[in-house]
């Protein structure tokens, strides 16, 4: 189902972006970018009237002919952008929020690890196989 | 959405204004020709009213018409349908219209500032406007609305005619047959009775002014005063003499034509010809009639081009290019040369009276007429409508009125009212004929109506409804999908995001011009997308990245429209957005497509600026994208760069590590000459290392100082002869003339294709200081050229290539170009002051500006001999050569180490001139020796040796070289002695040697030359030695009652490690050193004389001491035992002295640091008791005996005896190893033998203690026999004994008394034992327990027990324990 993974930091360049390999990869980085303008809004939408306890998963962001484009923020401003094909309609808003938590997850355990240097692009090998696995698995 | 000039509601009533058609006489149109304009030409600039017209509404109010323009027309007829999109020369009219715009060099722009983005965008899009403008004039009429319908024909005939009236009626008859005969299509009337007005046009200067006003008169009767009107113009003749400044209003109307006529020359050869196709149509054919020809025409290729005429502009515009090439007299800038102000006057006059007395009265009438119908059809719609369904026409897309069906009648009012700016009645009819429409299904009539309802209730003064946004969005999507009708659509979109983006709606405005991008016009999908990327960037939050996003869309169909510069445009906009920020595969993109767009607009400079941010970004493309780009980059480059000549430009690739740059001074060392080995210096090989630097400019700074008498003088720098990051390059260094300076550069290639480096060579600049070095340096300065071929720095790789010479090429496949890399190194960051760690500042570097200074020395040293490998102690002799390679004589040869003990040159006095000779150094001792043999034993032979002539200035010695100075090209071989290091392991010794030049150059004082050795040191012998007071007095002493001679014990061991190397030591001889004292007689336990150790075996030898009789301060006593060797000369007494200095060196630095306390102790004159105290506990301590042990090891090495030979030092600074006692303490031990161990298994020896106070106070001694030494002598004895009887004492001790106790010790098991263990505890009586001092006797008393009974005492070396 994702066709696009993307990590961006919080000072909005990307920590890590895969698509999958058989379409334009240019496009999903204009897409994931783009899709940084909603997310920016959304946040300063939410963050005011309910503090802290801000829900992480922002939902849809926007919907484009061929792609929907879903957005999660963590509390350190790291955005989670998953790109799903609009064709694929058995997906339901549940699962692209299991699919947040798994990724955030794993983002959690990249942070953990003391030779990562936080800012760099993420290049954990179990990181990039949750995300394989999220891609294959949809498709 | 960007800014526009015009208002939104300027813009919408411009949009829409009543059309009247003007119908000209041949004459009357010579007579406006004259101006260089036609008359609806004539009248345009004019065709806006200043003042304020009035209309009565259907209720008698009365309206104001504010700013009310007309839009006048030649009639132009043709038989064209409306088309529901845009035709092709329409679109190619537009796409000119937007070519004609080009952002200008200093457009305007604004600083647009969101979170962290700062951006610089252009403010207006005036191509977006001009095509607005244009497309919205080229909209074809159309049946379902009235809007650009003509309202009123000017039917205009000169008074020159031979009869005007004629000309009127005939004019009449024509208008009357266009409109009412069918034959045409186009144009389309508003009103079956069109308003006709009657203009006579008299031209001052050729027409009868009374002739003309009788005509005028004859015209108001027939058809009324206000329906006819004498226009006087041409009131000056065509003189270019009279060249009187008269405003041109013509010109900015007519302005973009000639506009275009300039870009038609750049732009590329097909655009060109689609121009003269457009051309070559055009010009056969302003005037009526014209479409027939037209379609005829061998050059059309497209028949619905016909609606060519129906825009006013195109034909405007053809009929200017037409008019140029008629009249090449007239400049196409002149417009209205024959009017002056006062007929301009008269124009302006005339357009208001027609619109004012003529327009509005005869749209007035019309709208109470239709109101008048209205109402009683209203009143049966609905049965009407049943009854005339009949008579409406189902079309394709819906139903089409015949044009008097009563819905259209309220189209037609509410038009009419929104021409005369009445919005509120023409909303309301607006949405009453909406809603008769949307009965209907009439869905394209339904749109229209909608659409201007949706408008007029935006232009409603007061605003009493909101802005029905739905309806604009109804209408648009009935356009667009019921009607496919784009143009309509898009009209739609325009006037609707217009008024959102008026209302600050731009995310709804944007939605919309999104939304009308489609496939179908690309020129028309970028500039709807630049718009909405406008909008984006002017909303309350600014939305940075949609902006970037669809500014790039709206670039890549520009780019498709073939709008190549518009394109570059809004990539460069976007790119503000993604530049720097980590999307690099999107900066790639952008960054290709500016560089090919920049490249074909001929912006070669700008292309390469792109395609090198490509190169130099860390790319995350492939490598093939990356080949590509490169390629693509080197295509480019290549023709900027073929354009031109002299300067070479600056090449991307490869990286240059700047800062990593490495610069040598210095010319290529010969290493190795034969036997000779050179001095190591300084290269490049090397890696720095900071305290290897601090090491040798502590070196450098000792040897300055010596130079200069022990002062340093202030501006002394370490002179480096490699710079690299690390160092210090604050000052620019000096390079010597004639001497190559390398540069070595370190190079990266970030790429993941291969770059191949050929003929780089280092560029550099020479200027001549005038205040440093006149003339003289260039005369010398020469950098050889030296090429380095073809080094290939394979993919994302490091490469250090080292040469002279520095400027590059690179080559891939068959391209190679021809570039430069500038060096710029930047100094490390300041991090001193607060300004510096605020902000991000970089101190200079000045390691590539070297000064060229006059010629230097320049001296090579070589080493003869010199091993690498040593035994501790070892005496080597080796050789060193000194050559001076320069042209310059050097002196004040001077060296220093970081070991000066290591080696000497000899002293001056005693070095023994031999010739060195390399054959015979294998076996030849190093040693001097007797000539003749002195008496043999142990009988020593004394000598006195002032210290003073082996004493070197610390650390710096001088190099004894004949006449103090090296003439050129001389070179000089000296014997140098080295000694083994006293530790094993591997040593660095470091040499420094410092020369000068004979004439003082101003810059350089110095010069210096680093070497660097590497001695492995393998253990030899351990020699430790100890002295005693000799409880005895010696035999021999007879005069000197005082001291009581002293026992030397002097423990060897041979501790060599190698199996099969050194077969075994000898010690060859002992000498003393002292102020004091003197080795008197040797105490032989064999009769052996030589004493030989192989491996591990220990020896002990035992001298006796003695004071000499006379003592001198200054000289140092000699003695030597088993005389062989005189080691008082060099270089035995070199090294000796060498170890001294660098041993009490040490102990001074110790004292210094020591507090005062300490040192004023020893100061202080003994008066008091207790300082007296120390002064005798000193006198009694000091020793100051100096030991030298010369050994020969023989050593086996390739078959080969060789003969090694060494000497070791020992000083003994007082008695004993612990020198702390304040009492001291003699323990005896009377030896006693036990008499039956083996009756009661225990053995009770008894011990004596004797305890003597040799100072003159009191002392209190404590004896405590429990007491468990845990010292290891202790341990070493295995078992236990123990102290019966009485097992503490307390004493006290009288002056120079002796006390002496028996203790009995018990031993249960035979075998050795330290008797050693009680601890003494002493004290001075009058000090209260303020130190107890432990005397605790380092050598042990040893007792052995014999299990047989037989009891052997056996003290290894005596029975007298001293401290």
């Amino acid at each position: 189902m994702a066709v696009c993974i993307a990590v961006i930091a919080k000072e909005n360049y990307p920590l890590f972006i895969r698509s999958v390999p058989t379409q334009n990869e240019l496009k999903f980085h204009y897409t994931v970018h783009t899709s940084l303008d909603v997310v920016e809004e959304k946040i300063s939408a939410v963050g005011k009237s309910l503090g802290d306890q801000r829900e992480l998963y922002l939902g849809l962001l926007y919907p484009t002919e061929d792609y929907k484009v879903y957005g999660y923020v963590t509390n350190s401003k790291v955005k989670f952008v998953i790109v799903v094909d609009s064709s694929n309609t058995s997906l339901r808003d549940n699962e692209i929020r299991s699919m947040f938590r798994k990724l955030h997850n794993s983002f959690t355990d990249v942070m953990c690890n003391p030779f990562y240097n936080p800012g760099d692009p993420i290049q954990s090998k179990a990181f990039n196989g949750i995300v394989s696995g999220m891609m294959v698995q949809t498709g | 959405m960007a800014q526009c000039v015009q208002s939104v509601q300027e813009f919408i009533q411009d949009s829409f204004v009543p059309m009247v058609a003007v119908l000209s006489s041949d004459e009357a149109e010579r007579v406006s020709r004259k101006n260089n304009l036609s008359f609806s030409e004539l009248l345009r600039p004019f065709c806006k009213l200043t003042s304020e017209g009035h209309i009565r509404d259907p209720n008698n109010q009365l309206q104001t018409v504010k700013n009310l323009r007309v839009c006048v027309n030649n009639l132009v007829t043709s038989l064209q349908t409306p088309s529901a999109s845009v035709s092709p020369a329409q679109y190619r009219l537009l796409s000119e219209v937007v070519l004609s715009f080009q952002p200008q060099e200093g457009a305007q722009t604004s600083a647009v500032k969101t979170g962290d983005y700062s951006l610089n965008l252009s403010v207006t899009t005036p191509w977006f406007e001009a095509y607005r403008d244009n497309f919205l004039q080229s909209m074809p009429a159309s049946d379902h609305e009235f809007l650009n319908h003509y309202l009123a024909c000017l039917l205009v005939v000169s008074s020159t005619e031979t009869v005007p009236v004629e000309q009127f009626l005939k004019l009449s008859q024509e208008q009357h047959r266009i409109q009412h005969s069918g034959e045409y299509t186009n144009p389309k009337w508003f009103i079956p009775n069109t308003l006709k007005y009657y203009v006579l046009l008299h031209d001052m200067s050729e027409g009868d002014e009374q002739r003309a006003e009788l005509v005028y008169e004859d015209m108001k009767q027939r058809y009324g005063s206000h329906g006819c009107y004498l226009l006087k113009i041409n009131s000056r003749t065509v003189s270019p003499e009279q060249d009187e400044q008269i405003p041109d209003p013509w010109s900015q109307y007519l302005l973009r034509n000639s506009q275009r006529n300039q870009v038609r020359i750049h732009i590329p050869p097909p655009a060109i010809s689609s121009w003269r196709l457009c051309a070559s149509v055009c010009v056969c054919g302003p005037g009526p009639g014209l479409s027939s020809s037209l379609e005829v025409h061998p050059l059309q290729l497209d028949t619905s081009s016909a609606s060519l005429q129906t825009l006013t502009d195109v034909h405007v515009d053809l009929k200017t290019g037409a008019r140029d090439s008629e009249h090449p007299a007239l400049g196409s800038g002149s417009y209205g040369a024959c009017l002056t102000l006062n007929d301009h006057d008269h124009v302006r006059q005339f357009v208001q009276e027609f619109a004012f007395r003529g327009l509005l009265p005869h749209v007035e009438k019309n709208i109470r007429q239709l109101n008048d119908q209205k109402r009683p059809e209203s009143l049966f719609v609905h049965c009407y409508q049943k009854v005339v369904c009949v008579g409406v026409i189902f079309l394709l897309f819906g139903v089409r009125y015949p044009p008097e069906a009563p819905e259209l009648q309220i189209r037609k009012m509410a038009d009419l009212c929104f021409l005369v700016q009445h919005y509120d009645l023409a909303y309301s009819c607006y949405h009453t004929a909406k809603k008769d429409f949307l009965l209907d299904q009439a869905m394209l009539y339904a749109a229209g109506a909608l659409e201007m309802a949706a408008v007029s209730a935006f232009l409603q003064s007061g605003a009493p409804r909101p802005y029905p946004s739905h309806y604009m969005d109804t209408a648009i999507q009935t356009y667009r999908d019921v009607c496919r009708n784009m143009v309509l659509a898009e009209r739609c979109a325009l006037l609707s995001s217009e008024i959102l983006k008026s209302q600050g709606k731009y995310s709804e405005a944007a939605a919309l011009l999104i939304k009308m991008t489609s496939e179908d016009s690309d020129l028309r999908s970028a500039l709807l997308l630049e718009q909405a990327a406008h909008c984006f960037i002017n909303m309350r939050n600014p939305m940075v990245r949609k902006f970037a996003f669809h500014m790039i869309l709206a670039g890549h169909r520009f780019s498709k429209a073939r709008q190549t510069r518009h394109a570059l445009r809004c990539y460069c906009q976007a790119m503000q957005v993604y530049q720097d920020r980590g999307w690099s595969l999107a900066e790639d993109h952008i960054n290709f497509t500016i560089g090919r767009h920049s490249f074909t607009h001929g912006q070669s400079e700008d292309a390469v600026m792109a395609f090198r941010q490509i190169l130099i970004n860390d790319s995350r493309q492939t490598a093939t994208q990356q080949a590509a780009f490169l390629r693509e980059y080197l295509y480019v480059y290549k023709s900027v760069n073929g354009e031109k000549k002299g300067c070479l430009p600056e090449l991307p690739l490869p990286y240059i590590q700047s800062s990593t740059t490495r610069v040598f001074f210095g010319h290529e060392r010969r290493l190795a000459e034969g036997e000779k080995q050179a001095a190591t210096h300084v290269s490049l090989d090397q890696e720095y290392d900071q305290n290897l630097s601090a090491m040798w400019c502590q070196l450098e700074e000792q040897l300055v100082s010596s130079a200069n008498r022990g002062i340093v003088p202030n501006n002394f720098q370490p002179s480096q002869s490699c710079l690299n990051s690390q160092t210090d390059n604050l000052h620019p260094p000096l390079a010597v003339v004639e001497e190559p300076i390398i540069v070595e550069l370190s190079f990266r290639n970030p790429l993941k294709v291969s770059l191949t480096l050929s003929n780089l060579s280092l560029l550099w600049k020479f200027t001549a200081d005038g205040t440093s070095s006149p003339g003289k340096t260039q005369t010398g300065e020469q950098i050889t050229g030296e090429t380095i071929t073809n080094e290939e720095a394979s993919a994302t790789q490091h490469k250090n290539v080292d040469f002279l010479l520095s400027e590059g090429q690179q080559a891939l496949s068959q391209m190679t170009v021809r570039g430069r890399q500038d060096l710029k190194i930047r100094g490390p960051r300041l991090n001193l002051t607060k300004e510096d760690k605020m902000q991000v500042r970089y101190g200079a570097d000045q390691r590539l500006e070297p000064i060229i200074t006059p010629p230097m020395p320049l001296m090579e040293v070589f080493f003869l001999q010199f091993p690498t490998a040593l035994l501790c102690g070892e005496i080597k002799k080796a050789h060193v050569e000194f050559c001076n390679v320069s042209a310059v004589a050097l002196c004040g040869l001077r060296v220093a180490s970081t070991h000066p003990d290591f080696f000497t040159f000899g002293s001056q006095a005693t070095t023994p001139v031999t010739p060195p000779s390399s054959v015979s150094a294998e076996n030849c001792s190093a040693y001097k020796t007797f000539a003749t043999t002195l008496q043999q034993g142990s009988v020593a032979s004394e000598m006195l040796v002032s210290a003073e002539e082996f004493s070197q200035p610390s650390g710096v010695m001088n190099i004894p070289v004949h006449g103090g100075m090296l003439q050129p090209g001389e070179s000089i071989q000296l014997p140098l002695w080295l000694r083994g290091p006293d530790k094993e392991g591997v040593h660095e010794i470091n040499f420094l040697f410092y020369y000068e030049s004979i004439e003082k150059g101003p810059k350089i004082s110095h010069r210096v030359l680093r070497h660097t050795v590497f001695i492995c040191a393998s253990r030899s012998l351990n020699v430790q030695a100890s002295a005693f007071h000799s409880t005895a007095p010696p035999p021999h002493s007879v005069d000197d009652k005082g001291s009581r001679g002293t026992l030397v014990f002097i423990d060897v061991e041979n501790v060599n490690m190698s199996e099969g190397g050194v077969r075994e030591f000898h010690i060859v001889q002992v000498s003393s050193s002292s102020h004091h004292w003197r080795l008197h007689k040797y105490i032989t336990p064999t009769k052996d004389n030589d004493c030989k150790l192989s491996s591990r075996e220990r020896a002990k030898l035992c001298f006796r001491a003695q004071a000499p009789p006379s003592r001198s301060p200054i000289s140092l006593t000699w003695t030597h035992v088993c005389v062989q060797i005189i080691s008082s000369s060099t270089p035995c007494g070199d090294f000796f002295f060498r170890c001294c200095n660098t041993s009490t060196l040490q102990q001074v630095d110790v004292n210094s640091r020591t507090s005062g306390n300490s040192r004023s102790l020893y100061s202080a004159p003994p008066s008091g008791s207790g300082t007296n105290l120390t002064s005798v506990t000193r006198k009694c301590n000091d020793l100051d005996l100096n030991i030298i042990v010369i050994w020969k090891a023989y050593v086996i090495e390739d078959n080969k005896q060789l003969i090694l030979e060494g000497q070791l030092h020992v000083a003994l600074h007082s008695f004993g190893k612990e020198a702390s006692s304040l009492v001291p303490k003699e323990v005896r031990q009377t030896l006693c033998k036990a008499s039956s161990l083996c009756v009661s298994s225990l053995c009770l020896v008894p011990v004596t203690l004797t305890l003597s106070n040799c100072s003159v106070a009191l002392v209190d001694v404590i004896i405590d026999l429990r007491h468990n030494s845990t010292s290891s002598e202790s341990l070493e004895v295995h078992g236990s004994f123990s102290w019966v009887g009485q097992t503490q004492y307390k004493l006290q001790l009288g002056q120079q008394e002796v006390v002496s106790l028996t203790l009995r010790a018990c031993f249960f098991r035979a075998g050795v034992y330290n008797l050693n263990t009680p601890r003494v505890l002493a004290r001075p009586t009058e000090q209260n327990s303020v130190c107890e001092t432990s005397q605790q006797t380092a050598s042990p008393a040893l007792i052995i027990i014999i299990n047989s009974a037989r009891l052997q005492k056996s003290n290894s070396s005596d029975e007298q324990l001293s401290l």
